[in-house]
């Protein structure tokens, strides 16, 4: 569905470069800190920057060759972009239903109506939560074949948040060959969505595993200076300086488990894997 | 582009009532107030509306909206062509309205013209108005709405600058020339002055589109 390589784009001292994949029938995380280059990434998939260097291939197109045709099969929100606020959600529809041939008009007014997206006022009253409903309700109603949504959790509360990412389950179980990407500093909401996650950290991926390895696999080694000086150090990602001695990142957690019965191996969670991939040095 | 013309004449619904129930009102006060004669009715309500329309640009500016627009079923050359052919479906609009209102006001009061005539003269306020959206749309496209507010009262100095030279350079040549070019632009009657403003219009027109396609294809979101 989408395969970056080697994408530089440089913003004053900022400069991403990413390489990334996203496969067909399976749902990709990009997770980060504000500022990671997370939008940066997105837009210039989707051909709203310019860049300079390496290659993006979208649908199989390089972006800016993209028909409108082509752009039928995407479902976008971005972060900081929605409909104009001067619009209303009913304004909308006809709006929606005259670009999208497969526009599901009665499903999207139902979702609006189950969402609490109120149709007859001005998008600008809207609260950030609303917004960020409307934007992933109006993505996925047109049977696009890609979502391609930052952030689109942003301003949610725990519910709504979880409501959305059951929206994503119920697309993707509807057509096996549909995908997603989705970016979120958020890390909970990727863990049980993604199939893999990649990790970017001041422009650069710095990790990409399968969800199930990262959670599975990677683990948390909690060593005191003395069981610190006596570990293998082949399979630690990465260290960090504690009180008790060191955490050490893994992606070998069983080999620790099963070697060093003494040690403390926690079970890895992305929130962890994140803390020490940008926190921690690499050994 | 049908999708981009709903979402602009939904704008101009929701944003553009009030400017149209104001247009007619101070076109009518001035009308009955003043001594101007039913023509400024026609001229103001078109001209004004006209440059309004080139603001839904700016409605697209607020809030990154141009960036969401632009994942949407919708290239950059469609973007642009639906402009085009937004300000001149409602320059007629508000054209054919002024038209109406104005002939109105006309037949009710002490005024009689030919209707030729009238209709003649008054054709030139769409030419009038497709120039200042001509003016209005490449700069909307290039600046953001703070900035375009600017650009714009420049880009129309920048006219009226052009007009003046032309006007000094034209003072150069000898006065017997200049006079046979007066009698010729007087030989071409209402028709001909017509012509001459549909063709300004065209190429105020072909330019500005060209302009606002450049500034799109290169425009960073």
């Amino acid at each position: 569905m989408l395969k970056i390589n080697g994408l530089v784009k440089k913003y004053g001292d900022f400069t991403l470069d990413c390489t990334m994949e996203v496969r067909k029938g399976c749902i990709t995380g990009l997770v980060g800190e504000n500022g990671a280059g997370k939008s940066t990434t997105f837009k210039a998939a989707l051909g709203l920057i310019s860049y300079d260097a390496g290659e993006i291939s979208l649908l199989g197109k390089e972006p800016a060759a993209l028909t409108e045709k082509d752009k039928e099969k995407l479902g976008v929100t971005l972060a900081e972009s929605g409909f104009s606020g001067y619009l209303k959600v009913k304004d909308i529809v006809p709006v929606l239903n005259a670009m999208y041939p497969e526009f599901d008009r009665s499903g999207f007014l139902n979702l609006c109506r189950k969402f609490g997206v109120p149709l007859d006022k001005y998008i600008k009253e809207f609260s950030t939560g609303m917004k960020a409903k409307l934007k992933v309700l109006a993505a996925i109603t047109h049977n696009a074949d890609f979502l391609i949504m930052d952030e689109p959790t942003t301003g949610l509360d725990v519910m709504a948040r979880d409501r959305i990412l059951n929206l994503f389950r119920e697309y993707m179980e509807e057509d096996e060959n549909r995908s997603i990407l989705i970016s979120s500093h958020i890390s909970s909401d990727l863990e049980g969505l993604c199939d893999d996650i990649y990790m970017i950290h001041n422009g650069q991926i710095i990790l990409h595993e399968e969800t199930d390895v990262l959670l599975n696999e990677y683990g948390l080694i909690k060593a005191d200076e003395n069981q610190y000086r006596k570990l293998e150090k082949e399979f630690i990602l990465r260290v960090r300086k504690e009180t008790f001695g060191y955490a050490c990142l893994t992606s070998q957690k069983q080999y620790y488990m099963e070697n060093y019965p003494d040690l403390v191996v926690e079970k890895g969670s992305l929130d962890e894997v994140i803390t020490m991939m940008i926190g921690g040095e690499k050994l | 582009m049908k999708g981009l013309m709903i979402k602009d004449a939904k704008l101009l619904k929701n944003q553009g009532k009030l400017l149209a129930v104001m247009l007619v009102v101070v076109a009518g006060i001035m009308y009955f107030a003043t001594d101007v004669n039913a023509m400024f009715i026609v001229g103001y309500i078109t001209i004004i509306f006209a440059m309004f329309t080139a603001t839904t640009i700016s409605y697209d500016g607020f809030d990154n909206c141009y960036l969401f627009l632009m994942t949407l079923p919708v290239t950059r050359k469609k973007y642009v062509n639906e402009k085009y052919l937004f300000a001149m479906i409602t320059i007629l609009i508000a054209w054919c309205v002024s038209m109406v209102i104005a002939t109105l006001v006309m037949i009710s009061g002490k005024e009689r013209e030919p209707l030729e005539m009238w209709i003649g003269e008054n054709v030139c306020f769409i030419f009038v108005a497709w120039v200042f959206t001509s003016v209005m749309l490449p700069v909307r496209l290039k600046f953001n709405a703070e900035k375009a507010r600017y650009a714009n009262l420049i880009a129309m100095g920048c006219v009226l600058a052009v007009v003046d030279i032309v006007y000094q350079i034209g003072k150069m040549f000898p006065a017997e020339m200049r006079s046979n070019i007066i009698d010729y632009l007087n030989g071409t009657g209402a028709a001909g002055f017509i012509l001459i403003c549909g063709a300004v219009a065209v190429a105020a027109g072909v330019i500005s589109y060209l302009s606002s396609r450049h500034i799109m294809a290169r425009k960073e979101f």
